[in-house]
């Protein structure tokens, strides 16, 4: 049939066709605008946020980029990962940053690709480094380039979870957090950048890491209520930005402030741990039972709860052991609480205090050293019998283990002998021995410091 | 003969093939013919004869599978025999982003020819094509007929002695095509040796000296055109229209010479009727071809 | 950047070249006897020399001017195919290069990323437009029977493969010139002049002693899947040895150095490794410590030593002071012992990564030889393209051409690899069995004859590919913006020479195999 047409003929005959095929197309593809929800396809996109815009910031670039390798782009970021291997293999790090950058100019919503990079920045590439500050600087680096992709995935809580991880564990946590917490909060290595000042990218308010991570956590959990992570158990994941609270309080305290600040510190955090935190509710199951469970619970609570979802009330008391099990919740609740009181503060602050005191190392220093880690211990077993918990905690065990190694460092100065335990009997002597097989590794730290005994 | 022809070509035997090199077609079959200095031969035949494979042959652009030739006292694989032709394919396969100039200068440098020279050889060549109003438009501008006259001109860069001609007509107008054969007549003149093919008769029955017949791969017929078309046993007469009375007159009066009036009507090309009867002969007998005298033994 | 490669010599390479290039053409010409003699009985192989005759003699008529006919041509064909575009999608990319560099970088690394766009733009820019023109040049000439008009003229076809390797390659200059020029205006805006620098190294040669202080040609190996660095010990007797030749410093010397630092304990956190430099003449024995210093990682420490040099003798428990180029340099040698200073830690160097420091160039003379890099890859592409499109038809051409040059730029090690069977996994056929059934490379494969059959199909292949390796050449020495970006002079030796050595090398058997291709095919496009 088409043979006998003529040319002109077949030609409108191929633009009516064209003209049909358009219309679904159309009709499927139209945009939407405010006044309608537009075509199918765009109805759809909304609907399961596929469209660039719903997921952050378009970054032009990005977007061109990807349409000029058309469907290639799989094949172009594999390229760039493995000349991302190469560069970390030969240690050219600012070749690896760039060619970072190519690859998340490729794939700027794949989540996985934003944590992995970030962390290799902030762990890997740091650690390769010999000075502090360079480590520092790529620490920072992994974060900045984390908090780059929260902007591009708004609604995703894992990027900023991971930028939250960033700023508070490596930068609080590292073997260099001396360092990198005083880098973050007060001064930037790089003065001439930033002006003797922190680092205004990363922390334009010169708040505490923890604090500072404490906002990412916490948009990490507002994110989290519209979508799934996938990086851990919901309660922990939402614990976070309670925890950072409380981490900031601890930080403070073994960076030796002994003042209301930290009380304060420990009182926040306390209420965050308990009235956030501890409220918040997390949806479990038992075979067919569905039921909501929340952290702080008295026994009424339990039996309301039950009540409310028609389930044994032993069920639920099962379900809040398990979920405070797997956050630690008691026992931070307890520590928080305990640390808050000025007792508490007295403690660490005599233990401390009497450490420092010792290694000015006059004879009058050593005899009120002496004295204040003597006051120091009695408190803590005071403080122990009153927060049975406390005594089973690792930082508290040691921090009391270390302060008996001091008592009897003094003790040898003074005497020249070791003291015998029977007959100079110290504070806190069933720790001591209940904690035996942790004192060798403390005590070679100790020597480290102090030299041998 | 008293002198070495220009072109010499024996037993010539052209074979396609496949990209597997199995036999596809048999373009030219044992083709053996000479053209002297200072003639214009033409080369006939339908298209697909074979016409232009010999050209090809001749120039090295291809190779034959069989056979021999001499031309200008040189293989036709050796380039140095360019020097001295000029050759003007079928269509004219030019670079359509030069102009007429660029052109004729880069056909130039192929030559050994000074800048001087180039420009006054494409100047003189220009004029001679009556191209003078085109000569900075580029060729995909060119019209089919303009374009055959440059091609001309590039052929006639070197002032050759051997002239090949492919098709010179061919997308020329009237006018232009008298144009082509006056020159044609004219190089000869001047005592170059020109071979044309063409399937168009008249030119070549116009211009050509002797001309050779070609059919599917096989050479028909060769000779001079007057000799090829003189037919001895008849005699032609040519009147003004006649009416049917008249004819019987004249039957009348041929029948008392002992003669016979074999056809009347109007008169058609001679040359015409020639080719499209050893076509027709090809046909009904194909295989047999014309054979040159002397070339029998070999 | 690394700069661990070793000077070039141009009799190395040409005995190299000509034992290569002389095996292949030996071997075609054997091939193509025994096939001539097969085909055609005693005349074939008389045909065959009579054609490498004839070959010869095409070559000893060559005409310059018929080349530079065909070159002009194919610079005007190329300028009217639009190729210049080019600089239109230059200019864009310049102008909005800002928005893939990232600016607040320290000034070096934005010096070395300004540097490495722009010539990495050059170069990806001008590379595909020329491949592509090269390769569909002479297969659309035949296509088109342009190609008939020319070689019916007293043109021989070698001049015209060479006529379009120099059209083509000074299509690729003009390009390269302007862009390069361009790119230096657009880096100058970019960075500030002073950052732009270029030096001239002087590189010696490194040798360790372990830690008892016996010589070794190692140090230790911390781990590092790139053995490029070796590590000596702190707290010990081991050292790197650095001889470094003094030749014309007549006056102070300057030294530079990056080391590397491995810690194997937290040591003292907040300060580096302290490293020392000990000026030594084997000689005289004597030995100039000089003070020592905190290493300063992934960048360059720099020391000036004056001609008289001040130190403390250990020995003698005094300070004396000795001339650096009468009492040190021995034998017009100046050697410098490296240690760490801290016990339990380690510090890595290798070859190149000390040296003498002459005075700088001009940054333009360094980034210039950058763009004639990019050049003479552009004029091997060239020659590889034409050559390719002499025997087949455009596309294939320039898929040839293209697979050459990102094999030899980026696969040459790994294909090197798979020729030595040093790379796990087996061939292509094997390869791809053991992605289908999830094997990983270190599982056996089960013993049949499916198995069997698939190796050794592999096997045949990678011997084929053990004959094609040594074609495919390693191009990563035309890769001279690193140098440049890292803040160094384009060496001679070791990057230009060897540039245009293999450039020439691939030159000539190009032209001879384009030449031999465009005369044994008729010229009829089928």
């Amino acid at each position: 049939m088409i043979e006998q047409l003529t040319t002109q003929q077949r030609k409108v005959a191929y633009l009516i066709g064209i003209v049909i095929l358009m219309v679904p197309v159309i009709w499927l593809g139209m945009p939407s605008s405010d006044a309608s929800t537009g075509g199918k396809l765009a109805g759809l996109r909304q609907q399961y946020e596929l469209g660039e815009a719903t997921l952050g910031k378009v970054d032009p670039t990005s977007a061109t980029m990807n349409l000029v390798l058309l469907g290639m782009r799989g094949v172009a970021v594999n390229l760039l990962r493995m000349e991302l291997d190469e560069q970390k293999d030969r240690k050219q790090w600012a070749q690896m940053r760039a060619t970072t950058e190519s690859v998340i100019l490729l794939q700027p919503h794949y989540i996985q690709v934003w944590r992995y990079l970030g962390w290799n920045l902030a762990y890997n590439v740091s650690a390769e480094w010999d000075a502090v500050e360079d480590r520092y600087f790529w620490v920072k680096e992994g974060a900045k380039f984390l908090m780059q992709g929260t902007k591009r995935n708004v609604k995703h809580p894992e990027v900023y979870w991971e930028t939250g991880r960033t700023v508070g564990q490596k930068i609080g946590r590292a073997d260099e957090w001396k360092h990198f917490r005083k880098y973050f909060k007060y001064e930037d290595p790089d003065k001439e950048r930033f002006g003797g000042g922190p680092d205004n990218e990363i922390n334009p308010e010169g708040i505490d890491n923890y604090l500072a991570a404490r906002v990412w956590y916490q948009k990490a959990n507002e994110a989290e209520e519209k979508h799934v992570q996938h990086i851990m158990m919901r309660a922990l994941f939402r614990s976070y930005p309670a925890r950072s609270s409380l981490d900031y309080a601890e930080a403070l305290q073994k960076e030796g402030q002994f003042d209301d600040q930290t009380r304060q510190a420990w009182a926040v955090a306390f209420d965050d741990w308990v009235n956030n935190f501890g409220k918040m509710e997390f949806a479990d199951d038992y075979g067919a039972e569905h039921f909501q469970i929340r952290m702080e619970a008295y026994d009424s609570d339990v039996q309301e709860i039950a009540k409310q979802f028609g389930v044994d009330p032993k069920l639920i008391r099962k379900s809040i052991d398990f979920h405070q099990d797997v956050t630690n919740y008691r026992f931070w609740r307890i520590r928080a609480h305990s640390e808050m009181q000025e007792q508490t503060v007295d403690v660490h602050r005599n233990l401390y205090d009497g450490e420092q005191r010792m290694r000015k190392g006059s004879a009058d220093d050593i005899d009120q050293a002496e004295i204040m880690l003597v006051k120091g211990l009695n408190g803590y077993a005071e403080l122990i019998k009153k927060y049975p918990d406390i005594g089973s905690d690792d930082n508290a065990i040691e921090e009391c283990l270390w302060a008996i190694l001091l008592w009897q460092k003094i003790f040898q100065l003074k005497n020249g002998v070791q003291p015998d335990a029977d007959r100079f009997p110290f504070p806190l002597r069933e720790i001591w021995e209940k904690e035996q097989n942790r004192i060798p590794n403390l005590q070679q730290d100790f020597n480290r410091k102090y030299g041998p005994s | 003969m008293e002198q070495q022809p220009v072109i010499q070509i024996k037993n010539l035997t052209k074979i396609y093939r496949d990209f597997w090199g199995r036999k596809k077609v048999r373009a030219l079959n044992s083709l053996s013919l000479e053209v002297h200095k200072g003639e214009v031969f033409g080369l006939l035949g339908p298209n697909g004869s074979g016409k232009t494979t010999t050209m090809k042959l001749l120039l090295g652009l291809l190779f034959p599978t069989e056979g021999e030739i001499n031309i200008l006292g040189k293989t036709a694989s050796d380039v140095s025999k360019n020097e001295r032709i000029g050759y003007l394919p079928e269509e004219s396969y030019l670079y359509r982003f030069l102009n007429a100039e660029e052109t004729l200068d880069f056909y130039g440098r192929l030559f050994d020819m000074s800048p001087q020279q180039r420009k006054e050889r494409a100047n003189q060549l220009i004029e001679m094509v009556g191209l003078q109003n085109a000569r900075k438009r580029q060729l995909k501008e060119y019209s089919k007929g303009m374009t055959r006259r440059i091609g001309l001109a590039q052929a006639l860069i070197n002032d050759p002695d051997l002239i090949l001609l492919d098709e010179p007509t061919s997308g020329l107008d009237p006018l232009g095509s008298r144009d082509m054969k006056d020159l044609i007549v004219k190089l000869r003149d001047q005592g170059k040796t020109i071979v044309m093919c063409s399937h168009l008769l008249a030119d070549v029955q116009d211009v050509c000296d002797r001309i050779a017949i070609l059919y599917a791969g096989e050479l028909k017929e060769l000779g001079r055109v007057e000799d090829l078309l003189k037919e001895q046993q008849q005699t032609e007469l040519l009147t003004s229209k006649l009416s049917p009375e008249a004819v019987a007159d004249v039957e009348q009066v041929l029948a008392k010479h002992n003669a016979k009036l074999l056809r009347h009507g109007h008169p058609t090309n001679s040359l015409e009727d020639l080719f499209l009867k050893t076509v027709q002969k090809s046909q009904e007998r194909p295989g047999q071809r014309y054979v040159p005298a002397g070339s029998e033994k070999s | 950047m690394t700069f661990d490669r070793d000077p070039f010599s141009f009799i190395d390479g040409f005995q190299h070249w000509l034992k290569v290039f002389g095996s292949f053409a030996g071997g075609i010409f054997a091939i193509t006897v025994l096939l001539a003699l097969g085909v055609f009985g005693a005349a074939g192989p008389v045909a065959v020399i009579n054609r490498v005759f004839a070959g010869l003699n095409d070559f000893l008529n060559l005409s310059p001017r018929r080349i530079w006919a065909i070159a002009l041509l194919t610079i005007k064909e190329a300028v009217r195919r639009k190729a210049l575009l080019v600089f239109v999608v230059f200019a864009f990319l310049m102008m909005f290069a800002g928005w893939f560099l990232e600016s607040n970088l320290r000034a070096d690394l934005q010096v070395k990323n300004a540097v490495s766009f722009a010539l990495t733009t050059v170069s990806w820019l001008t590379i595909p437009v020329l491949l592509l023109l090269s390769c569909w040049g002479i297969p659309e000439d035949i296509r088109l029977r342009s190609m008939h008009t020319v070689v019916t003229k007293p043109v021989r076809r070698n001049e015209i493969v060479m006529g379009r390797i120099l059209g083509f390659s000074t299509v690729a200059a003009l390009i390269v010139v302007i862009m390069g020029v361009v790119g230096y205006v657009w880096i100058r805006r970019q960075v500030s002049g002073a950052d732009l620098i270029c030096r001239v190294p002087v590189y010696g040669t490194l040798k360790f002693l372990d830690r008892e202080g016996n010589p070794t040609d190692k140090g230790v190996n911390t781990g590092d899947i790139w053995e490029f660095r070796s590590y000596v010990e702190g707290g010990t007797k081991s050292a790197a040895l650095y001889d470094f030749p003094v030749g014309q410093i007549r006056d102070r010397i300057k030294i530079e150095s990056r080391f590397e630092a491995f810690r194997t304990h937290k040591g003292r956190m907040g300060e580096s490794l302290q490293v020392r430099y000990v000026l030594v003449n084997p000689t005289k024995q004597l030995r100039v410590p000089l003070k020592s210093f905190e290493v300063a990682e992934f960048a360059l420490n720099e020391h000036l030593l004056e001609n008289e040099v001040k130190y403390f003798d250990e020995g003698k428990q005094e300070t004396r002071t000795v001339n650096l180029l009468t009492d040190l340099v021995d034998d017009n040698r100046l050697r410098i012992e490296v240690q760490c200073l801290d016990s339990g830690q380690y510090l890595g160097m290798a070859r190149p990564d000390m040296f003498l420091r002459l005075p700088d160039r001009s940054f333009l003379v360094g980034y210039f030889k950058a763009v004639l890099g990019v050049w003479l890859l552009t004029v091997f592409v060239v020659s590889v393209g034409v050559m390719a499109s002499t025997f087949v038809k455009g596309p294939v051409a320039a898929l040839l051409t293209f697979t050459i040059l990102i094999v030899g730029q980026a696969f040459r090690e790994f294909m090197i690899k798979l020729v030595t069977g040093e790379q796990k996994g087996g061939g292509p056929l094997e390869s791809w069995y053991r992605l289908i059934t999830h094997k990983n490379d270190s599982t056996e494969l089960e013993k049949a004859t499916s198995t069997a059959i698939m190796q050794g199909i592999d096997e045949v292949m990678l011997s084929v590919l053990g004959v094609v390796q040594y074609l495919i050449p390693d191009l990563s020495s035309f890769m001279m913006s690193p140098y440049v970006a890292n803040g160094f002079d384009v060496p001679w030796s070791v990057a230009l020479a060897r540039s245009l050595a293999m450039t020439v090398g691939y030159v000539i058997p190009c032209v001879l195999i384009g030449y031999y291709s465009l005369t044994l095919r008729e010229l009829e496009s089928k």
